[in-house]
């Protein structure tokens, strides 16, 4: 694993990284504007899911999830330069790991919440009432993500 | 300014959040979520008010306003004690100037929006599509907001 880590720092882009003034901290600014999309996207559909703003309708709130999409490739591209740039050091992080723990975590969460709105026989969503397993989704999400902001914000700190 | 600066730099609260292990990445949490709940509501509101997702009824949107409000007063009291932590270098700094500039067009952005879309709705009377000048309003809040990140991002980077 360390081998890897090794040659990742080594690649030209990561050699691109450190070499070039600015793009560091291009990349990690970018994160913050995705995570904004991402999670600020995300947390408005779980609270809306939950009962918060109920004249905004529903199924208009779901369809915010584009936004969320953008955010999350936005945060996937800048987070692997961000780790490429640090493997050896990122790849031995706790912290790190426990983010991305909490990140497949909160990806399976989303699956199923899709699965259940795919699948609901009844139209829940646009007869806004969602059954009591997709309200325990969104908090779970809620608080999924709010794990995946507070770990990747520690990686510095151990 | 840099005389009581450096006072508040030496007072107990300032020592207590620069040197306690977990207090300062505990703030810096508490301003990234912050920053999530404010940037991601009040984006929804100018993102509607520009006319993308239609389908949201315009005067409605103002429901997630509480939430900006939570957040941007999580932001406020993690914002001011990372400040005090270190106040004298955030001063001093160029780019934090332009962060709290930014923050401050934001506001009275939000301000402007508030009275110019969202009044009070007359009963069976149907509220007409915001006005270019409020689309302008909510176009520039969004430069404001996301300048903010950035400049935020960037106080570590520069003079």
């Amino acid at each position: 694993m360390m081998d890897f880590f090794i040659w990742l720092e080594h690649t030209p882009i990561a050699n691109a990284i450190r070499e070039t003034r600015w793009m560091y901290a291009t990349f990690e600014t970018s994160h913050y504007i995705g995570l904004a999309l991402l999670v600020g996207g995300i947390m408005l559909i779980d609270l809306r899911v939950l009962g918060f703003a109920r004249t905004l309708p529903l199924k208009s709130m779901i369809g915010l999830l584009p936004f969320v999409w953008v955010g999350f490739l936005i945060n996937v591209l800048s987070g692997s330069m961000l780790f490429i740039y640090g493997a050896t050091s990122f790849g031995f992080n706790h912290a790190f790991w426990l983010k991305m723990t909490f990140m497949v975590l909160a990806g399976l969460n989303a699956l199923a919440f899709d699965v259940s709105v795919r699948r609901s026989k009844v139209d829940w969503v646009g007869a806004d009432l969602p059954p009591i397993y997709v309200k325990a989704f969104a908090t779970l999400s809620f608080v999924l993500w709010l794990c995946v902001v507070t770990t990747g914000r520690w990686m510095a700190y151990i | 300014m840099l005389g009581f600066l450096a006072w508040l730099d030496d007072t107990p609260l300032s020592h207590f959040v620069a040197e306690t292990t977990w207090v300062y990445p505990a703030l810096e949490t508490m301003h990234t979520v912050g920053m999530a709940l404010l940037i991601g509501s009040l984006g929804l509101v100018d993102l509607r008010v520009l006319g993308f997702k239609p389908e949201l009824p315009l005067l409605e949107t103002q429901r997630v306003l509480p939430l900006a409000w939570l957040g941007f007063t999580l932001n406020a009291l993690s914002g001011t004690l990372l400040f005090v932590s270190d106040s004298v270098m955030f001063y001093s700094s160029y780019t934090f100037r332009i962060k709290i500039a930014l923050i401050v067009l934001g506001g009275i952005n939000a301000a402007l929006l508030g009275s110019k879309v969202f009044q009070a709705p007359v009963p069976g009377k149907v509220s007409p599509p915001p006005s270019v000048g409020a689309k302008w309003i909510a176009g520039t809040s969004l430069v404001f907001w996301f300048g903010a990140i950035i400049a935020g991002r960037l106080i570590a980077y520069t003079p």
